[in-house]
């Protein structure tokens, strides 16, 4: 009796309590579209006569500050802006954090992100297509403003570049090889299980790409500028012909099982650091280390393959971006010019050796005479950026699976580059309903 | 109830009481009604906003998107719902109250006087006042989180309904039917949920024996230099997971790694294919889980060894029983009796052991046609499907499963084991 009065009461009170939100609900909701009506209207005004914000916020990658400073301090100098930045790690903390705190206005005007984030990134909205005019977009080599589009929209400017080149160690081998049936020969006669002509990371679908690409296979067919994700070319004629190319090289014992897997890439770089390596397929980003450990290293653009093409490497390319959440749209949009603009282009090649895809800088003597940026340079030229639609984040997994089954001997490359597609066809289908 | 009452205080006070205070007011406690009627008008004046605003967003999460971000909606409505529950329980509390002292009244008792009410607040209630701070805590930090997994299963949040951009919506159990519904899912899971088993029955098993082996040989009397012996065996455990199995994965490594070239070959052994082949993965898998996890069965063990009274081995000499009779008759039950339900923590830590699986070999060696790596348990397989993909609604749908089989063996563990009934071993 007690009891079943009480639940009563209790069952009245959150009716009550439901009942209550209802007209509530029709009062805010209006009041906040108000808002946003209010804002728009805004934003549009200041686009034709932007007012100036006093402060923008940007969030640059870690370590890498010390090429925005000076970029900003002039900015505060020609326009009175002041603009305030902080580090986050590029790679997954800075899309967290502007998830997080974009939203709730606490984010900040000027993100940066890998361009194979975009999509995804703007798919959440996170970020907004920018004006910029098309004198400034020349300035930038193609493929690395192609890489900031998204869906036929720009999204952001392009900071800096970076692919997988041929590094040697000079102590083992006197000169870059221009064809990789040379390295192979090479390698052939170099290597004995201790010592190795040439490494690389080919079951890691992003060194791998290099070989697929260059032999005819592709992860989307480009149509127009727009990617096909209904047409996945890695078990095409090409594909199979890289699949193949690359089983040959761990088949033979050139490349060890050492190397194979998630940790095999701190085998392959200890190896080379100790002097056991005349030659490796590697990013700009391991430069330093290479150094560091006393190694006196060349670079040159990746060996042409056997068939004479170019590795087609994966070219990453890390831009500026406008968060969707800023209030002043006009203004940060100026600022990410400026910061791609050639003097702070060079000023952050100088100070952090990240190689900004300025045309006009790749022939200037600070990287033209720089080997490594050279290399790079020279690699980009055949290199093509990374998808940047979200159902690329489908393709890693799969592809990763079959190249290594590949390598070490478990499936032929025909299977395994069936299996890979079929598989990634599935996860989008599954992912990604169109 | 009782025939022989004739008043109905009882029931008036507790309908008075749907207006907190009034019930009080009617068995004539004024203080207690006034101080209900002011918790009654402080709650709503201070909450009715974030009542109203969170049962919105619960219940539409959201409606215009860029403007509405249902998740953080979602997290709004979590707490006006709490507010709400603690809000209930207090009125609750009221009713029960007033109709409590109008029985009371209906039976010809006296009610207590303030002062007395005082006092049987401060001697009865001092207990929950003392736990009050942290039961709220454990609101916020324990349940609040475990009720947003439990509601984000149900809605369809994932990368192409992630707001700002998008809303949210809710989608009942459509994430459950999924789940069995498509291949990329159903194909793999029995293959993985096997192997799952598997490894954390070996790995659980394999720690807990080893730990209580070493504690049972250290604990002999006639052993010299115990402190020594007990500092080593520690050792593993107070070096950092992560930081020991990286070590493993590099000393693991087929053609580099000091197992195969120093320890094996000196041995006369082959290289053993430990990262591309999958048996050798679990198995390498497996002795390492034991080495990080021994350590802490080993302490625990070596605790209650020492709380054993020593008349149960006399008495077993006196009646001439060897050495391995004593284990199993006294030792082992009593290590058991005691240390069962952190044994059961133990499987059940295993069974979502993500550190290990994903440092080691990251889910490998790949398998031909298959969507999960040789090693990938349930936890690291699921981390792969759908945070690749941004499947959060379907991730958070299997992590229910997962916790409900968790749960399930748990806690019919629990009810199994000796140490959760009442009576005495002894």
């Amino acid at each position: 009796m007690k009891k079943s009065l009480t639940l009563l009461f209790m069952l009245i009170i959150t009716l009550a309590l439901l009942v209550a939100c209802g007209p509530k609900r029709e009062e805010t909701t209006p009041a906040k579209t108000d808002e946003k009506e209010t804002e728009t209207e805004t934003g549009a005004e200041s686009s034709e006569e932007p007012a100036k914000p006093e402060t923008l916020i940007v969030w640059e990658d870690t370590d890498k500050s010390v090429a925005l400073k000076p970029a900003i301090e002039s900015f505060e100098k020609e326009y009175g802006i002041k603009v305030e930045f902080k580090e986050l790690g590029m790679a997954d903390k800075m899309r967290d954090q502007l998830r997080l705190d974009g939203p709730s206005g606490t984010g900040a005007d000027v993100v940066t992100l890998p361009h194979d984030q975009i999509g995804q990134v703007v798919t959440e909205g996170l970020l907004q297509e920018i004006e910029v005019s098309d004198e400034i977009l020349s300035t930038f080599s193609e493929s690395a403003v192609t890489a900031q589009k998204y869906d036929g929209k720009l999204y952001g400017l392009p900071k800096a570049t970076e692919t997988p080149v041929f590094i040697y160690n000079k102590a083992l081998m006197e000169e870059a090889p221009e064809t990789m049936d040379e390295v192979y020969a090479f390698a052939n006669e170099f290597t004995d299980g201790k010592k190795f002509g040439f490494l690389a990371k080919w079951d890691d679908f992003y060194f791998a790409h290099g070989v697929f690409g260059g032999m005819g296979g592709y992860v989307f067919k480009e149509n127009d500028g727009a990617l096909d994700r209904d047409d996945v070319g890695l078990n095409n004629e090409g594909g199979i012909a890289g699949a193949e190319y690359i089983q040959k090289w761990y088949a033979e014992g050139l490349f060890p099982k050492g190397i194979i897997g998630d940790s095999g890439g701190s085998a392959k770089d200890g190896l080379f650091n100790e002097g056991k390596v005349a030659s490796v397929m590697d990013g700009p980003w391991a430069f330093q280390g290479m150094k560091d450990a006393g190694i006196d290293i060349g670079v040159a653009a990746m060996p042409t393959l056997p068939n004479g093409e170019h590795m087609k490497t994966f070219m990453g390319v890390k831009g500026w971006h406008v968060s969707a959440f800023t209030e002043h749209p006009y203004w940060s949009t100026k600022l990410i010019e400026w910061l791609t603009n050639e003097e702070n282009a060079k000023i952050r090649f100088e100070l952090t050796q990240e190689i900004p895809p300025v045309t006009t800088l790749i022939e200037d003597p600070i990287i033209a005479d720089n080997e490594g940026a050279k290399a790079v340079a020279l690699q980009s030229q055949y290199a093509i950026p990374m998808p940047n639609i979200p159902e690329m984040a489908e393709v890693w997994g799969p592809a990763a699976s079959a190249l290594q089954t590949l390598a070490t001997g478990k499936a032929e490359p025909k299977a395994a580059m069936d299996d890979a597609v079929k598989t990634i066809k599935t996860n989008i289908e599954t992912n990604h309903p169109q | 109830m009782n025939s022989n009452v004739t008043t109905k205080h009882r029931k008036n006070a507790g309908l008075l009481s749907i207006i907190p205070g009034f019930g009080q007011f009617y068995n004539k406690q004024f203080v207690k009604g006034i101080i209900f009627l002011v918790l009654t008008v402080a709650f709503f004046s201070s909450f009715s906003q974030t009542l109203n605003w969170g049962f919105w967003g619960l219940i539409t999460l959201g409606e215009i998107p860029k403007l509405d971000h249902s998740i953080f909606l979602l997290i709004d409505g979590i707490i006006a719902l709490l507010v709400a529950i603690i809000g209930l329980g207090i009125y609750a509390f009221n009713i029960y109250d007033a109709y409590h002292n109008g029985k009371k009244r209906d039976e010809g008792f006296l009610l207590n006087s303030v002062r007395e009410q005082y006092h049987n607040l401060l001697d009865n209630g001092f207990p929950y006042l003392m736990i009050s701070p942290g039961f709220l805590l454990l609101i916020f930090v324990v349940i609040f989180p475990i009720i947003f997994v439990i509601l984000l299963s149900f809605t369809n949040y994932d990368l192409y309904h992630s707001p700002p951009a998008k809303l949210v919506d809710w989608v009942g159990i459509q994430n459950y039917i999924d789940i069995f519904k498509l291949d990329l899912w159903r194909s793999t899971f029995f293959g993985v949920l096997g192997w799952t088993i598997v490894w954390t029955f070996g790995a659980t098993t394999l720690q807990v024996v080893i730990g209580v082996f070493l504690a049972v040989v250290i604990n002999q009397k006639d052993l010299k230099g115990k402190a020594f012996f007990r500092t080593i065996l520690i050792l593993p455990w107070a070096v950092p997971a992560f930081v020991s199995i990286l070590i493993f994965s590099g000393m693991f490594n087929e053609s580099f790694g000091v197992i195969n070239t120093q320890i094996l070959s000196m041995l006369g052994i082959d290289a053993i294919p430990w990262m591309t082949e999958e048996l050798w993965t679990r198995f390498a898998l497996i002795l390492i889980q034991s080495w990080l996890g021994f350590p802490f069965i080993f302490a625990m063990t070596t605790g209650v060894l020492q709380s054993i009274p020593n008349e149960l081995y006399e008495a077993a000499n006196v009646d001439g029983a060897s050495i391995f009779q004593k284990f199993r008759g006294i030792t082992l039950p009593m290590v058991l009796y005691a240390t069962a339900p952190i044994l059961i923590t133990q499987y059940t830590f295993n069974f979502n052991n993500f550190n290990v699986i994903f440092l080691f070999n990251g889910g490998g060696p790949a398998l031909p046609g298959q969507n999960a790596g040789g090693s990938d348990i349930l936890i690291s397989w699921i981390y792969q499907l759908t945070m690749t993909s941004g499947q959060y609604g379907k991730a958070a749908a299997i992590t229910m499963l997962l916790s409900l089989i968790v749960i399930t063996v748990a806690l019919w563990q629990f009810k199994r084991t000796n140490s959760f009934k009442e009576e005495d071993m002894m």
